[in-house]
């Protein structure tokens, strides 16, 4: 059979859009890499770390596959272990160009995407508080989880400082809601939920489109090719069973590439032909370039106000809290801005104890009346792209199916670390402001949320899909993923890439309502 | 928001009626009620001890010397000793730098009267280490009797405040638990 419609992928992108278009009556078919994970039994959401010998708590449970490597390979994806930090990007966003002059502008505006981000989040839930910020616009909320003690005295510090700190936005239900109850505040998120009161994708719009008969879940399904017709047009979606390594093919009148950015790249650069030689929607020669992580730091720090008090449980669902950017409309020598989350350790986590000084009884003692005061506080900015910073394949390091592995390359420029050392600066003010110890700052930036290498623009010079996802070269070829996002925010992506794949659901369901796909 | 929480505290009430089990009476298999947070991992301690048992006895005093018994458990009462011998049979470096270290400490034992390490008084003991830690704080660990007690101080943090006595009975951790509900903070801060 041809598929309306074959998704590769099933994380909050591949879910989000497959599932839309299973409502809208296209015949939908999924290729996950990874097998089905029942949240309810096959993570360790609740594991102790005095249950194993070793003290470190696998994320699955004895016996159980599935996001177990460096590929989220499962139904789901990355949302499955996510913390589901939820923001809407803003105008500025879309057009940081415009607004500082450097990097890229979106070729789409806010305007354009905010139906969708009502959408999506009335489908999955929000929470969040209506703070009428400028550029951190409101969405449709459920209502906020009340700020922890220590994010009040964070809040108060900040005060000082001009800085606002605000509810934390996030896709977990704080009502009941159809089947799925309220969360339960046992801090461990990122750990599964086996409650789904936190969104995955699967549990929450996948499992319910199965009801429609129009989608259909090929698990364990590893891609490994898009074949392409004379017509650059893909005519076949090329797999392997991932425990048989038995091959099977698909056919689609569309196809949705959607495994997670640098995974979405290495697929499209491992899809060669004599039409496209470079990798796949690749004639530009951009695919894989412009690859724009989040850049963070990491502070660890003790709150004074906190220091000896009796342990109490706070672990709510791990922060509570969020310091919205407040740099890019101040005069400053670099582009773009950063955003702060805080206070989403996790209590069972104590690995900083080994750092406290000296021994015996005072140190045991130092540690306990630390314990409370614990607190770790993350700063994330927006890189700008560069010529060193791109997705490639390694085709010296194979991994355990034969496949090239994707590497990722970054470097940060002289204006990405000039904002990165503001960052940190303006971070230690505000630390210092509300009365914290700092016991360690990263001495080097890191990334996190991969962005990029599928960069979407208007020009098929210098991007490699349009402003609906689809490829400029291959005409029933779209992706999304983060791997389209033309400049990254600040903010965290998730809910931006909900919001595209809910839209390009839409333009293609409207595509083969017309038999234009 | 007071009927939103009286609707809560209802359910609470179900909750308790039903059993930690299940709190939705109507919980099948398309339901995520709330499960009990089931504990399915413990897997019984490793047999087999990979260091000697002279060795094993001092890398516990020296553990409980770094995290003594107080009014809760010490870190071989905390089965860090244990946990230690599990960790370091994985690395070759950490083995050669533990052998080497607890020779160290017989030959100054010697020094002190004694046959080893695990024969001096507490006082003897730790007129040994404490000099070690003191240096470890200050980063000065080019000494490799150094490295030796840094790395059975980190061990010892890592395998006490993970042990159910360091986590639950000493620090105080009361996670993974079911709140209906996320308090307001009433403190004045």
């Amino acid at each position: 059979m041809i598929y309306d419609v074959v998704v590769i992928g099933s994380g909050a992108g591949g879910g989000t859009l497959s599932a839309r278009l299973a409502g809208l009556g296209a015949d939908v078919l999924v290729l996950e890499g990874g097998p089905h994970v029942n949240t309810r039994t096959d993570f360790n959401t609740h594991a102790l770390p005095f249950e194993f010998p070793s003290r470190h708590i696998p994320t699955m449970r004895p016996g159980k596959p599935g996001f177990d490597g460096e590929r989220s390979r499962g139904l789901g994806g990355k949302t499955m272990l996510w913390n589901a930090v939820a923001l809407r990007f803003s105008q500025r966003d879309f057009k940081g160009r415009q607004h500082d002059g450097v990097g890229e502008d979106w070729p789409i505006d806010y305007a354009d995407i905010a139906p969708y981000y009502d959408r999506v989040e009335r489908e999955v839930g929000v929470c969040g508080n209506y703070d009428h910020l400028d550029d951190l616009p409101d969405g449709v909320f459920l209502p906020p989880v009340p700020m922890k003690c220590s994010d009040i005295v964070i809040q108060k510090g900040a005060e000082k400082l001009g800085v606002k700190v605000i509810h934390v936005r996030k896709a977990t239900l704080t009502r009941a809601r159809n089947v799925r109850p309220a969360c339960h505040f046992c801090g461990n998120c990122m750990s599964g939920c086996d409650v789904v009161a936190k969104y995955n994708s699967y549990d929450v719009q996948m499992a319910p489109a199965l009801k429609t008969g129009k989608l259909t879940l090929r698990q364990n399904s590893i891609v490994y090719e898009l074949a392409v017709s004379d017509e650059a047009r893909v005519k076949e979606v090329r797999y392997f069973d991932r425990e048989t390594r038995a091959e099977g093919s698909v056919q689609g009148r569309v196809i949705v590439v959607a495994c997670a950015c640098a995974q979405s790249v290495a697929l499209l650069l491992m899809s060669k032909s004599s039409r496209f030689p470079n990798g796949l929607a690749n004639s530009s020669g951009e695919l894989g370039r412009n690859f724009i992580p989040h850049i963070t730091a990491g502070f660890e720090l003790f709150l004074e106000d906190f220091i000896g008090k009796t342990s109490e449980n706070d672990e709510g669902f791990l922060d509570h809290a969020y310091i919205p950017s407040f740099m890019h409309d101040k005069q400053r020598d670099y582009g773009r801005s950063f955003g702060v989350q805080f206070g989403y350790h996790n209590h069972r986590a104590t690995g900083w104890a080994r750092a406290i000084k000296g021994m015996g009884k005072s140190y045991k003692e130092a540690v306990k009346a630390r314990y409370p005061a614990y607190m770790t506080f993350s700063p994330y900015q927006e890189m700008l792209p560069n010529d060193d910073s791109y997705i490639d394949l390694d085709y010296e390091h194979l991994d355990e199916y034969g496949l090239p592995r994707a590497r990722r390359h970054w470097k940060l420029s002289e204006m990405d670390m000039k904002l990165h050392n503001d960052m940190k600066r303006r971070c230690q003010e505000i630390l210092e402001a509300s009365r914290a110890q700092i016991h360690s700052v990263s001495q080097e930036p890191s990334t996190n949320h991969e962005i990029g290498g599928c960069r979407m623009g208007s020009d098929p010079r210098r991007s490699i899909v349009g402003a609906t996802c689809r490829a400029h070269d291959v005409p029933n070829l779209y992706v999304v993923d983060a791997g389209v996002f033309p400049s990254s925010s600040e903010k965290n992506p998730t809910l931006t890439i909900m919001a595209l794949a809910s839209r390009t659901a839409d333009i293609i369901a409207d595509r083969l309502q017309k038999r234009e796909a | 928001m007071a009927s939103y929480s009286s609707d809560r505290r209802k359910v609470l009430k179900l909750f308790g009626a039903i059993g930690a089990t299940c709190a939705y009476p109507f919980a099948g298999d398309e339901l995520y009620g709330q499960t009990a947070h089931e504990h399915a991992n413990f897997v019984p301690q490793s047999q087999g001890r990979f260091l000697n048992d002279a060795d094993f006895k001092a890398v516990a005093r020296i553990a409980d010397l770094i995290i003594p018994s107080t009014e809760t458990a010490g870190a071989s009462q905390a089965g860090v000793p244990e946990y230690i011998d599990l960790v370091i049979s994985r690395d070759a470096q950490q083995q050669a730098l533990i052998a080497d270290g607890l020779r160290w400490l017989d030959s100054q034992a010697k020094e002190l009267g004694a046959d080893r390490f695990v024969e001096l008084d507490e006082r003897g003991q730790l007129s040994i280490l404490e000099p070690l830690c003191k240096a470890a704080d200050e980063e000065k660990t080019e000494a490799r009797n150094v490295q030796f007690f840094a790395l059975l101080k980190r061990l010892t943090a890592d395998g006490y405040y993970t042990s159910k006595a360091g986590l639950m009975d000493e620090l105080g951790y009361k996670g993974n638990a079911v709140r209906m509900n996320y308090p307001e903070c009433v403190h004045e801060h």
